[in-house]
């Protein structure tokens, strides 16, 4: 079991990865890119995992009681890109300027 | 080197998650902290590596390749050796679904299981209820499983209690006819290769 | 021996209950478990019988009890307490498996015996005196009732006797199943 497959174990009850069948399920393409982001990084800049599991469910609860599991990435997300911020990585201000040339589509997709 | 990035709509506008997602990835990637490569590399295994995946592949070659699929049901482990699968010293034999049949795989005594094909088993498999009842009820333990039984087909429960290990084959759905053998995989569950399930194209996907 | 496991056919353990998001290990001791389990099998600390007849050996209250890793935990316990002393056989040491010399043929009819066996063995109770046909044959394998016990390996043929529901169950069987069931040679009459 790699270190990676205890990171996912680690993830519990409603901070659980989704899963059919036994599979992890990736309902978009960038739902399987914030999951590999998440673990490439944990390769080459060791934070705590703890730290980013703290933050998942502390947005899967923010989310409330009716949160049926289906924009489980979407709190992962916000909780990687707070992770990289407190981490000092990347500031809010560079997040919210490339999201935004990605949303304004003046941003070539391929890198 | 330049990472072409897969998302849904070709040239329409980016949702704002995947904006977001794009936006992570291009920034750490320019401060060097990941590679996309990297990135691949982790998603890729968790979709094609582990699990059900496996037997999946095998189940969609042998819905596209009829000669392939007579190997797989005279020699199970031969056929599979085909696609470099290994069965370590287990004998896979693989049972085939069809109008009037309809196969289950259990092992009462614990919990064998083709791990190689299907990953881990799941907790149902090896509990005390489906071990119990998938021999003496099976049409009601597919019932649980949202499986009805039409009262002619017969159900065949495969009891693995030696050194074999069984794959259901499961039927290839009505709609599929053409199908590239990746689109075929996706369409298949660990549950339908197990028995407590079947294939179906999902309601989203039909034309 | 006819202990906790041999659950086929029992009543009483109600719905199969499949968990939403199943993780693969609930817990990393799970994990390790699974990991050092499969590693000492390897090492040949003992075999796939051995490990089998450990974890039957649980007492029946224990064994229902218990989660499938726990008891996978108790048995690697006691196989350790029963083998750590001894010098470990190399599991790569070479079987040459004999030819396949079978008394019966794909078709037989066949019955199987009404053995209570103390010991470790592979026929269920709920298969014990009936009558089936033989479906296929394999092998041959190793008895596991002699290889739980460390004993000399003893080869025979395996076959997938296919029994119907209702000689297995009586007038409980629906008249269209059947049970499918793979028998060591010496478990038939």
């Amino acid at each position: 079991m790699s270190e990676v497959d205890r990171e996912v174990a680690d993830l519990k009850g409603p901070a659980a990865m989704p899963r059919r069948n036994g599979e992890l399920v990736f309902n978009q393409p960038w739902e399987g890119r914030a999951f590999g982001m998440t673990v490439a990084l944990r390769e080459s800049h060791p934070f705590g995992w703890e730290s980013f599991r703290v933050r998942l469910e502390r947005e899967i609860a923010a989310a409330g009681p009716a949160d049926d599991g289906t924009r489980y990435y979407e709190r992962w997300l916000a909780a990687f890109e707070q992770l990289l911020v407190d981490e000092g990585l990347v500031s809010s201000e560079e997040l919210a300027n490339r999201g935004d040339e990605y949303r304004e589509g003046v941003r070539d997709e391929v890198f | 080197m330049s990472h072409e990035h897969p998302h849904e709509h070709g040239h329409a506008p980016l949702s704002d998650l995947e904006a977001r997602a794009l936006a992570i990835e291009s920034l750490l990637v320019e401060k060097g902290l990941i590679t996309s490569d990297a990135v691949d590399r982790h998603v890729y295994r968790y979709e094609h590596d582990i699990g059900p995946v496996i037997g999946a592949r095998v189940v969609a070659r042998a819905w596209s390749d009829p000669a392939f699929k007579d190997r797989l049901l005279a020699d199970g482990t031969a056929a599979i050796a085909e696609l470099g699968i290994e069965s370590p010293d287990l004998h896979l034999e693989v049972v085939e679904n069809q109008p009037g049949v309809h196969n289950l795989v259990v092992c009462t005594l614990c919990s064998c299981y083709p791990w190689y094909l299907l990953g881990l088993p799941p907790v149902w498999y090896k509990s005390a209820p489906y071990r119990s009842r998938a021999v003496i009820e099976p049409r009601a333990v597919l019932h649980e499983f949202g499986l009805d039984i039409p009262d002619e087909t017969q159900v065949k429960v495969w009891d693995s209690s030696a050194d074999l290990r069984y794959l259901v084959l499961p039927e290839r759905p009505e709609g599929s006819e053409g199908w590239p053998e990746e689109r075929l995989a996706a369409l298949v569950s660990r549950d339908a290769m197990i028995g407590t399930g079947i294939v179906a194209i999902p309601e989203a996907v039909r034309p | 021996m006819n202990e906790a496991h041999d659950l086929g056919g029992q009543h009483g353990h109600g719905r199969v209950v499949a968990e939403k998001n199943e993780p693969v290990f609930h817990e990393p001791w799970e994990g390790r478990v699974h990991a050092l389990m499969n590693l000492a099998r390897r090492a040949g600390l003992f075999n796939l019988d051995e490990m089998r007849r450990t974890i039957e050996q649980m007492p029946p209250a224990e064994y229902l009890r218990a989660s499938y890793f726990e008891r996978w935990l108790d048995a690697l316990e006691r196989l350790i307490a029963e083998k750590g002393g001894e010098p470990i056989k190399p599991s790569s040491s070479p079987t040459t498996r004999p030819p396949l010399d079978a008394h019966f043929k794909v078709g037989d009819q066949v019955r199987t015996r009404n053995a209570n066996p103390r010991h470790h063995t592979r026929l269920a109770r709920y298969a014990r005196g009936k009558s089936g046909v033989v479906e296929l044959i394999h092998g041959p394998y190793p008895l596991p009732d002699v290889r739980a016990y460390g004993k000399a390996l003893t080869w025979q043929p395996v076959y997938t006797v296919r029994f119907r529901a209702q000689e297995l169950w009586g007038g409980e069987g629906d008249p269209h199943d059947s049970v499918s069931i793979d028998l060591w040679e010496e478990y038939l009459e």
